[in-house]
């Protein structure tokens, strides 16, 4: 049944949506206007679905046409989902600020490259809110289909080969990973008649047919979320993407899948013993840690090591498997898998910012070449310095905040063995923070090309210091990011 | 044999050449004419699904029908991006591959 | 009014970091710096006697006892007298990390909960590089490296000490919780060995000494000072905080006892080989805190609560003797009158307990730990030790280095004089029973190591011992490292390949069959 406010869920879906459309229509400079002008009414929307789930304490439901699922489809707003939306709201205008300066539409005429990223910006924003609303597993299909789509063009803005190369490498895994997601759904729709994530959490049974569905669904958000050894677009795309879409790929479009994953795991299959997949999932996630961070540590350009940093940082997410799914410390898990998906989603769209900023400044994004660099762009390091307190997972930092409940959860729950990917992890991203800064706040003459973009700077250290003040998150926060979530199997809240 | 078995044979057929054809022609468009090869795989699959009619118990469930045809709407529009990535790479440099060390510059490392 | 204070603490140092990000302010700001301390060593002074008081606020937890006290009111004090005297137009970088690191310095001795401590620790060990590597110098640059490496590693050994702790205590991760809930934590040995060689890598605790001599000799001398003095003294709290000295753990504490010793000796021994003075000065240090963990073992073998509040006074004794000590390299490096020699050797053998200097009440502190039988053999050995190190230090002092002097500000070399009768003599009015380190017995037992090890000096100096590089073990680190580093080219050999289609297509495949066995296996079961 439709709550009462369920109708803001299409909103929030529908505002991006408008854009895109008002966007095409109008053209040229409009499409600029229109993105920054809807981005506050898409953050009250977000803000305002947050606050009916807290206040209601329960999951907001809208069902499109008034059809109740299995025939209908419904929209479906729990705790995870309205913060996610909250998160994207916040960043996603961010970008475009950002934006504002290399794709401003040139005076009386029209760019091609300008008006792809306005509206591209948007799709992914709408595409995203219906991957976090939707609930209903083959309509999230084509919600994820819609985002990397939007995302594809983002990558191969500027048109130069090899950026065009690296989206293609990521389109064409990208449907890999998707041909093999629907499979998995069509077999699902097969065994059950419905593809509702709550009726099919109810009916769900540990049969080979459905192991073979979540199989293959997991694997196919697995390739678009670049877990290794699956990461094979990713550097490449986010390295050579402009800074503003590196920071939305980075640090929300790879959550998309990631939080299908969740939905599949924790909401559609919470009833089965999941306990050896999940490990399987955590031990993946735990060699992308490692392996990610080792990767960051060679690079010679900042964006690339930025890159493989958010490949270890996904690693991070996958550990919230097994912790999360335990029966002791679920809980611990969950908070703290969800707290690494905000930290990262805030500290990496940061330091993408800052590293475009670096980039513009400097003419260039060698590490090697950064001597002193941080007496003349102030502002952009103490960026890069506080994300990387973040990634590494020091005090204050939602980055810290996450470890903190992901290794009282590898305790509470008896796994160990997570403990090594996590501090290993965090004593590698010191290194690879420590290789930007070190020689930055050294003593050295740089060269700067342009003089920085106070407002760019500000932008990105907003958002590190959102993702420093998620330290702060209240006890009720953790609360409210488990409303929704089904308590069947695992004990797992 | 009945005919369910036969389009599901036939599906698995069609998904384990899409799937060789993915992971071993190098070739981007050869890789996209697997992709779509996996897709009609799936979508009889889907067919099949339909035909047994497992939600309500009718003779044909319309639903299947339904995903079939936004699956394909998807894997059209999908196909087409990909083609245009694949001639503007064309225009662009003279050659196509997914190769990263072809566009790797001396003394950048990584890519 | 101790409550404002205690809150002042840190504060009161943040107000002035905050006025290092407003241009205009941040010469006043850095000028005024010394300021900064002040609300500490008011409220060290005041939390000295009376129950331990607690303030909470946004989640923090801040928390005063008398050991705490003791060492935040010395820190305090040797925050503001080198602060006072250091600041020249140093610049924001070295203001902005000499804050925190004094805020961290401060702060660990009143944090009152795991994550503020978690967080003041990371704030004294971290930004401290700031205040010697920045440099071209290669020497620099492989201290700070060194130095940076032991420090999060040290961080990553105590985040998963600390889990460990409140995991096992429920009702809240205050400090006082976490430990009364540990004698019965299923993780008891886990946390001890984690917390030990957590602290271990900040103390310098053999085999973790190595980065202390490369860091010392690297720093000017104010920073020296500051870092051997106050911030070393952030790994003897966090042992005095997260050592259960209630219930006695007879192995455990042994274990740490015998590990103090060897470091205690360790340091005796390699600083005997060391000629750079500096080196001498962290030789002692790396000595010292075995002195210090040894006694702390044997506390905690034998369950003895006091065992905190005697190593606190050990800790805060050495915490002015060793600043002053370094100091003293560069108030004596140009011209040596002879009084400031003299005052200068009190000094040295205030290490070793000399009677009547601040060093005899410390070695009467420990009286009760070093109690009889062994310990008190090897305390009395590690005195002789102390001894000789110290000497050995005196005669390096003597043949100076005009280095030294450029290192030190002015004003600081002309305050030196204070700060070392402070170190001498200020313990005295803390001293719980000053009276018993006067009896004609306590005098010898302070006397004759003492002679015993100056005499032994010179022997010493007659056999012609090798020179131990700076750092002895460090070279062995740095290999191990040097050949990890020298997989890396695997690793993007393994990327590159990971990273073609076919492998991935291939990985892929791979991983939907593993998750459907991973499935099917419980389905079979």
């Amino acid at each position: 049944m439709t709550a009462p406010g369920g109708e803001l869920l299409v909103f929030a879906v529908l505002t991006p949506v408008l854009g895109i459309l008002l966007s095409f229509a109008r053209g040229g400079r409009a499409a600029e206007a229109i993105t920054l002008a809807l981005a506050p009414v898409g953050l009250v929307l977000a803000g305002f679905v947050a606050w009916l789930v807290a206040w209601s304490g329960a999951p907001l439901v809208y069902e499109i046409g008034g059809l109740a699922p299995p025939l209908g489809i419904a929209l479906r707003a729990d705790g995870a989902s309205a913060t996610m939306m909250v998160v994207t709201a916040l960043i996603v205008p961010a970008a475009a600020f950002y934006a504002r300066e290399k794709f401003a539409t040139p005076q009386g005429g029209e760019s091609r490259s300008a008006l792809t990223f306005w509206i591209m910006l948007q799709a992914i924003w709408a595409a995203l809110n219906l991957v976090f609303l939707g609930s209903d597993l083959f309509n999230l299909y084509v919600a994820l289909e819609l985002l990397t789509f939007a995302a594809v063009p983002l990558v191969c803005i500027d048109g130069r080969p090899e950026t065009l190369a690296a989206a293609l490498r990521y389109l064409l895994f990208a449907l890999f990973g998707s041909i093999s997601y629907l499979l998995g759904v069509a077999l699902l729709y097969g065994g059950y008649g419905t593809l509702d994530i709550v009726l099919l959490g109810q009916k769900i049974e540990g049969t080979p047919l459905v192991w073979t569905a979540a199989a293959l669904m997991t694997a196919g958000l697995l390739a678009k979320t670049a877990l290794f050894p699956l990461h094979i677009w990713l550097p490449p795309a986010h390295a050579n993407a402009p800074a503003a879409a590196s920071a939305v790929l980075s640090g929300l479009v790879v959550k998309g899948s990631f939080f299908l994953a969740l939905r599949l795991w924790f909401y559609v299959l919470p009833g089965l013993p999941i306990a050896a997949p999940a490990a399987l999932l955590g031990a993946l996630g735990g060699c992308a840690a490692l392996f990610g961070s080792i990767l960051a540590l060679r690079q010679a350009r900042l964006k690339l090591l930025v890159a493989y940093s958010t490949v270890a940082q996904i690693g991070y997410l996958f550990l919230m498997f097994p912790l999360a799914a335990a029966p002791a410390g679920g809980a611990l898990g969950w908070s703290g898998g969800f707290m690494q998906v905000l930290a990262h989603a805030f500290a990496k769209a940061a330091m993408f910012l800052s590293a475009g900023v670096l980039a513009e400044a400097l003419g260039h994004d060698r590490i090697a070449q950064f001597g002193g660099a941080a007496r003349a762009l102030p502002l952009t390091f103490l960026t890069l310095g506080l994300g990387g307190l973040s990634l590494m997972g020091l005090p204050p930092s939602g980055g810290f905040e996450a470890k903190w409940f992901l290794l009282r959860a590898c305790a509470a729950s008896g796994q160990w063995i997570w403990a090594v990917p996590i501090l290993g992890g965090g004593l590698l991203a010191g290194g690879y923070v420590f290789r930007i800064l070190a020689p930055a706040l050294g003593d050295g003459e740089v060269k700067v090309k342009a003089s920085p973009r106070r407002s760019q700077e500000l932008v990105a250290l907003g958002l590190v210091v959102i993702a420093l003040a998620l330290a702060f998150a209240p006890e009720n926060f953790f609360e409210f990011i488990r409303i929704g979530r089904p308590l069947a199997g695992g004990g797992a809240s | 044999m009945t005919p369910s078995v036969l389009a599901g044979l036939v599906g698995a057929a069609l998904v384990g050449l899409g799937l060789y054809g993915l992971i071993s022609n190098p070739h981007p468009l050869r890789k996209l004419l697997a992709f779509n090869l996996v897709g009609s795989g799936v979508f009889l699959v889907f067919g099949i699904v339909a035909r047994r009619g497992a939600a309500a118990g009718f003779a044909f469930d319309p639903v299947p029908q339904a995903m079939v045809i936004t699956g394909i709407v998807v894997a059209f529009a999908a196909s087409a991006l990909a083609v245009a990535l694949i001639l503007r790479l064309a225009a662009a440099s003279g050659k196509v591959t997914l190769d990263p060390r072809a566009w790797t510059k001396p003394g950048e490392g990584g890519q | 009014m101790i409550q404002i204070l205690l809150v002042a603490t840190l504060a009161w140092p943040l107000a002035f970091l905050a006025a290092c990000f407003v241009r205009p302010w941040r010469p006043r700001a850095l000028a005024w710096q010394f300021l900064a301390p002040a609300p500490g060593l008011a409220a060290g002074l005041m939390g000295l006697s009376g129950p331990p008081v607690s303030v909470s606020a946004l989640g923090f937890v801040l928390r005063l006892d008398a050991p705490g006290a003791l060492l935040l009111a010395f820190a305090a004090l040797l925050w503001i007298v080198v602060s006072a005297t250091l600041w020249r137009d140093k610049d924001a970088r070295f203001g902005v990390c000499w804050l925190l690191t004094m805020i961290g310095s401060l702060g660990v001795f009143v944090a009152g909960d795991l994550v503020s401590f978690y967080l003041l620790y990371a704030l004294v060990s971290l930004p401290a590089y700031g205040l010697f590597a920045f440099s071209d110098d290669p020497e620099k640059q492989r201290a700070g490296a060194v130095y940076l490496a032991f420090a999060l590693a040290g961080e990553a050994v105590l985040l998963a000490a600390f889990a460990l702790l409140a995991a096992g205590a429920p009702q809240g991760v205050g400090i006082a919780e976490v430990m009364a809930a540990l004698p019965a934590s299923p993780w008891r040995g886990a946390v001890l060995v984690l917390v030990v060689a957590g602290f271990g890598m900040k103390m310098g605790l053999v085999p973790f000494n190595g980065w202390m001599p490369l860091n010392y000799r690297a720093a000017p001398i104010p920073v020296a000072a500051v870092l051997s003095g106050a911030g070393v003294k952030a790994g003897v709290i966090g042992l005095l905080r997260f050592l259960p000295f209630e219930a006695p753990l007879a192995e455990a504490g042994g274990a740490l006892a015998i590990l103090g010793f060897v470091t205690a000796f360790y340091g005796v021994v390699v600083g005997l080989t060391q000629r750079d003075a500096k080196n001498v000065l962290a030789y002692s240090s790396i000595s010292q805190m075995g002195v210090i963990s040894a006694a702390l073992g044997l506390g905690l073998a034998a369950g003895q609560v006091s065992a905190a509040g005697d190593m606190a006074f050990y800790a805060a004794n050495h915490l002015l003797v060793k600043a002053a000590l370094f100091v003293a390299l560069g108030a004596l490096a140009v011209r040596r009158p002879v009084w400031a020699l003299a005052l200068a050797g009190a000094l040295a053998l205030s290490l070793a307990g000399l009677p009547l200097t601040g060093g005899a009440l410390a070695k009467l502190a420990s009286k009760a730990q070093f109690d009889a039988g062994w310990a008190k053999v090897l305390a009395t050995l590690s005195s002789i030790g102390s001894a000789m190190l110290m000497t050995h230090f005196l005669t390096r002092l003597v043949s100076g280095e005009a280095e030294a002097a450029s290192e030190t500000p002015v004003p600081l070399a002309r305050v030196w004089p204070a700060l070392a009768l402070g170190a001498l003599f200020l313990p005295w009015a803390f001293a719980v029973d000053p009276g018993k380190a006067l009896t004609l017995d306590a005098l010898w037992d302070g006397f004759w190591p003492v002679a015993i090890g100056v005499a032994l000096a010179p022997v010493w100096r007659r056999l012609s011992v090798p020179q131990i590089p700076t750092g002895d073990s460090i070279v062995f680190f740095e290999r191990g490292f040097a050949r990890l580093v020298r997989l890396g080219p695997a690793f993007e050999r393994a990327d590159v390949g990971l990273r073609q289609w076919p492998a991935a297509g291939v990985s892929l495949l791979v991983i939907v069959l593993a998750l459907l066995a991973a499935g099917l296996g419980d389905f079979v079961r």
